[in-house]
């Protein structure tokens, strides 16, 4: 992210179903000649408008030795291009009491604004003039201060932050090295000191062309004239070469991998996680369920079970997360005190064992999607929401109007559906990290069994 | 000769889809050469600023009533509000009990389980949360229409029929220490909360902060005694916003918090004196290994109150409120120690803080000290406010204002704000106002007025070793050193 800031959440769930007219989305996509896809939606609720560019580029698209550029990147991407000066886009955004940012991904690369509604023209000259003509304003000058702030960014959400290392442990220890979802999106320090000037001009060359992008408008402007915009902007801009997509298939492990991290942390924690699926696998409907009936609410199972009925852990989360080609299914444990993580995983397999022999009951599947129809409509109330959506549809599925297909599936899950992939992906061939105090090895789950790791 | 395929999905519930052909009005040629991509475009017209209304009314219990329609969603945002807070309604000794009362009220009512509450929640999709901050508490919920009256009985049931179980506060208990102990290991929150206590002091409210001790501390009977004394209808404002109208809500409302028992006062707010200022110092934590130094700089502020708000409000845009304010633009995008800086004042009730500060990679600890010190010297008059930085941060407040109106949820929070700031109900039609009258005189003048650079509490948690010795020969302060309570170290 360009900065810290609210994460806008993609609203999980999509549209309607045939009694449910609100669960709509009005949109209408078009494609320009040079292959940007662009996904328009009014509303007029509020004069304001929101714009949301994806780039189909994020750290799975890097060499080894040059991860983190994709994010280092977007960084380089707010630095002013070839007719526009540095500092006018945060002037013509947050100056005008909007905003703007930018995230990097896995996958993707998304950049955003949300404005006064006659602020859109002039959104669509910055993204236009930075998609077309961002080299002609860039120097080794602008990308060696992004690259200091995007080192801090790493000590501050991840080496200044207790279990702030997790993630890429639990990434390195999923998938073989030279698996393109094995390193972390933010990189390595030594590898964002490497990335060079003629690195940036050929990653620009080959993602940020407008057959790689898709583009989203949401708010209260008139169609007509926002299509001849975006025409007029963006229709100059040539296409780019074709993109040789990684290959980053799904991975399964044979056997369980037990390690243990020392982190400076009072308190342990216990990690398990399973190789899923990816965006395009319509088995991560029911692994959502899964996940809202293991955690959440008090009643879910392995909160009830953990933190109500034995009272031995503080806190319990379970639940899949999903990329464009892979996933992992993630339960993480807090103890309370007196109680160790081996006691915990122990405790917590019970809970899924039992789930996978017996399956969840009808009323659990139904309270898991019961509160899908409210936030698919509070998801309405906000534009920027609502072009993640699109946009996130249109790239990923190739049809913007995928928030349909999410929602009804995400419905129609079925307590044999949960049970199945429970049975399918929470295997033996997992990956366990017990995170302890520094010189607390001993606290880990199993300890002799585990493996450390730096 | 370009042709593509536009798509309409005019609409999905009959599933029309609209095939056009779009002729050369797409073509890239036709614009390729007219476009100076130098120019700016024209802004347009300005949106005209729509402020959401609402009527106003008492109910039978005494709490007063809001309605404000938004029809354009199958949604309604609800919540009772009340005046006070854990620094009003807390004991020194009992800091947390007004969270855990909060939290203690999904744990069961006369007829409900906790697990009773919850399955019944989650089968009407939604939530209802309780909370209590500083000066104000909420129970509250977002539904569907269709769910409303449904989750409305639930919320009411869990105000009026609340029962404590001991067993409940007892693990709830034991998972805010956790937490606490956790929080030890966090650079960031260890700033926060030594960061008020150096400003206020012990014995201030806004000092404290629930304590091991405190929670330890805290009986089922205390929370009985939170529940009774807080959860009144007589400082409540309870507020509807969406799809409803007042005639049809008012019954639904007064049915379903039917037996809620009348009374309450509104607190006064009333404030100890502040400990006595002291000279600029820099407050050293140490935390060992830190790869960030974390700053919280500041002095305690003014209340929302002050007739300088509007003027402060502009002055802190220009300073840190923004990414291209001052503090950030130099510290993180000119010199590169952090991933952002910024500064902001706490307006309440009370003397809330001015704050600036943010994540500082270890090394330029002192560089960075130097920066902050020198933004700061500049906004109260080295360093003259440009007409485009006093243009731009107000344009800036001023245009953020139909963001405040954005959802049900938004808006009932900008009309409980109001109530609970005492302020008038056409404030948001005169903010333009306000806020576009301050002059770049006034800016400085506030500045020189709330930022008293001789009198500034410095807090750095950062690793001791490496940075004691450059912040010392910044000779900006001299040090004194803390643990990561707040309390005296060597």
């Amino acid at each position: 992210m360009k900065r810290l800031a609210a994460a806008v959440l993609l609203v999980a769930s999509g549209m309607p179903l045939a009694a449910q007219s609100t669960i709509n989305i009005p949109f209408e996509t078009i494609t320009l000649p040079n292959g940007l896809t662009v996904v328009l939606s009014t509303d007029h609720t509020t004069p304001t408008v929101a714009v949301n560019i994806w780039y189909h580029v994020g750290s799975k698209n890097e060499l080894p030795g040059r991860t983190g550029f994709a994010h280092l990147f977007e960084h380089v991407m707010f630095t002013g291009s070839g007719h526009i000066g540095y500092g006018v886009h945060d002037r013509l955004t947050e100056g005008a009491g909007g905003m703007n940012n930018g995230s990097t991904s896995n996958d993707i690369t998304t950049y955003y604004e949300s404005v006064p509604a006659n602020y859109l023209e002039s959104m669509l000259w910055i993204e236009s003039d930075r998609m077309g003509f961002l080299l002609d304003a860039l120097d080794l000058a602008k990308l060696n201060a992004q690259r200091d702030i995007v080192k801090n960014e790493r000590r501050q959400r991840i080496d200044n932050q207790p279990y702030g290392r997790v993630f890429e442990i639990l990434s390195k220890a999923t998938y073989p090295a030279e698996h393109p979802y094995s390193w972390p999106v933010i990189g390595s320090m030594e590898d964002l000191s490497a990335a060079s000037e003629e690195d940036v001009k050929n990653f620009f060359r080959l993602y940020y062309a407008p057959n790689n992008a898709f583009l989203s408008i949401v708010g209260d402007f008139d169609p007509v004239q926002v299509k001849a915009w975006v025409t007029k902007y963006f229709g100059d801009i040539p296409r780019g070469s074709p993109i040789k997509r990684p290959d980053a298939g799904p991975v399964t492990l044979s056997s369980a991998q037990r390690l243990v991290y020392e982190d400076r942390v009072q308190v342990p924690r216990l990690y398990m996680l399973w190789p899923a699926v990816g965006d395009k696998n319509d088995d991560r409907f029911a692994l959502a369920v899964l996940g809202a009936i293991l955690s959440g609410p008090r009643t879910a199972r392995l909160t009830k079970a953990l933190v109500y009925d034995e009272q031995a852990a503080a806190s319990v989360s379970a639940g899949h997360n999903t990329n464009e080609d892979v996933g992992e299914f993630i339960v993480t444990i807090t103890p309370r005190p007196g109680h160790t993580l081996t006691d915990l995983e122990t405790a917590a397999d019970a809970v899924i064992d039992r789930l996978k022999r017996e399956g969840p009951t009808l009323e659990e599947v139904q309270k898991a999607t019961a509160g899908e129809e409210l936030s698919f409509v509070r998801g309405l109330e906000s534009n920027l929401g609502k072009a993640f959506q699109l946009v996130n549809g249109a790239a990923i599925h190739g049809d913007a109007g995928y928030f349909r297909t999410e929602y009804q599936k995400t419905l129609a899950v079925t307590p044999a559906d949960v049970q199945r992939v429970a049975n399918k992906y929470l295997t033996r061939g997992r990956i366990v990290l017990s995170v302890v105090p520094p010189g607390q090895t001993g606290q880990a789950s199993k300890p002799a069994e585990s493996t450390k790791v730096q | 000769m370009t042709r593509r395929i536009v798509r309409t999905l005019s609409t999905v519930l009959l599933g029309l889809v609209v095939t056009l052909a779009v002729g050369p009005g797409f073509s890239r040629a036709l614009y390729a050469q007219t476009l100076d991509r130098s120019k700016q475009p024209p802004l347009g017209k300005t949106p005209e600023l729509r402020v959401p209304t609402w009527t106003k009314s008492k109910l039978a219990n005494g709490a007063e009533l809001v309605v404000s329609e938004k029809h354009d969603l199958p949604l309604v945002s609800f919540s009772i509000t009340f005046l006070g807070g854990a620094d009003q309604f807390e004991s020194a000794d009992r800091r947390g009990v007004a969270g855990l009362t909060g939290a203690m009220m999904s744990e069961g009512t006369k007829t409900r389980s906790g697990d009773d509450l919850s399955n019944a929640l989650q089968l009407l999709g939604t939530n209802v949360s309780v909370g209590v901050g500083s000066e104000s508490g909420a129970i509250s919920f977002v539904s569907t229409t269709a769910r409303f009256a449904d989750t409305l009985g639930i919320l009411a049931d869990m105000l009026k029929n609340s029962t404590f179980p001991p067993e409940a506060l007892e693990r709830l208990r034991a998972q805010r220490l956790v937490a606490l102990e956790q929080a030890k290991a966090q650079p960031g929150a260890i700033a926060s909360r030594v960061f008020p206590r150096v400003l206020y002091g012990d014995a201030h409210p806004l000092g404290q902060s629930p304590t091991e001790q405190s929670y330890k501390a805290i009986t089922r009977a205390d929370v009985v005694d939170f529940h009774q004394r807080f959860f009144k209808p007589g400082r409540a404002l309870v507020t509807v916003v969406g799809d409803v109208t007042p005639a049809a809500i008012r019954p639904v409302i007064e049915r379903g918090l039917a037996g809620w028992t009348p009374g309450g006062e509104r607190p006064t707010f009333s404030f100890p004196a502040l400990p006595t200022s002291r000279p600029t110092t820099i407050y050293l934590i140490d935390k060992p290994g830190s790869a960030q130094s974390i700053f919280a700089i500041g002095l305690p502020g003014p209340p929302r109150t002050t007739p300088d708000y509007y003027a402060l409000r502009v002055m802190n845009t220009i300073l840190g409120g923004m990414f291209q304010s001052r503090l950030n633009a130099n510290i993180r995008e000119e010199k590169g120690y952090s991933y952002g800086v910024s500064s902001g004042f706490g307006f309440g009730k009370g003397p809330g803080p001015f704050r600036t500060g943010g994540d500082i990679v270890g090394d330029k600890t002192d560089a960075a000290l130097v920066e902050f010190m020198k933004e700061l010297r500049g906004i109260v008059g080295a360093r003259p406010i440009t007409e485009e930085e006093l243009r731009t941060a107000k344009e800036s407040l001023v245009q953020s204002l139909p963001g405040t109106f954005a959802s049900v949820s938004a808006i009932n929070g900008a009309i409980s704000g109001l109530w609970l700031q005492s302020l008038p109900d056409d404030y948001y039609q005169r903010f333009t106002k306000s806020v576009t009258a301050i002059t770049a005189g006034d800016v400085v003048g506030v500045a020189k007025k709330y930022l008293d650079l001789e009198h500034l509490a410095i807090v750095i948690v950062g690793d001791r070793k490496a940075i004691e010795e450059s912040l010392r020969g910044t000779k900006i302060a001299p040090i004194a050193y803390l643990d990561i309570e707040g309390s005296p170290a060597q």
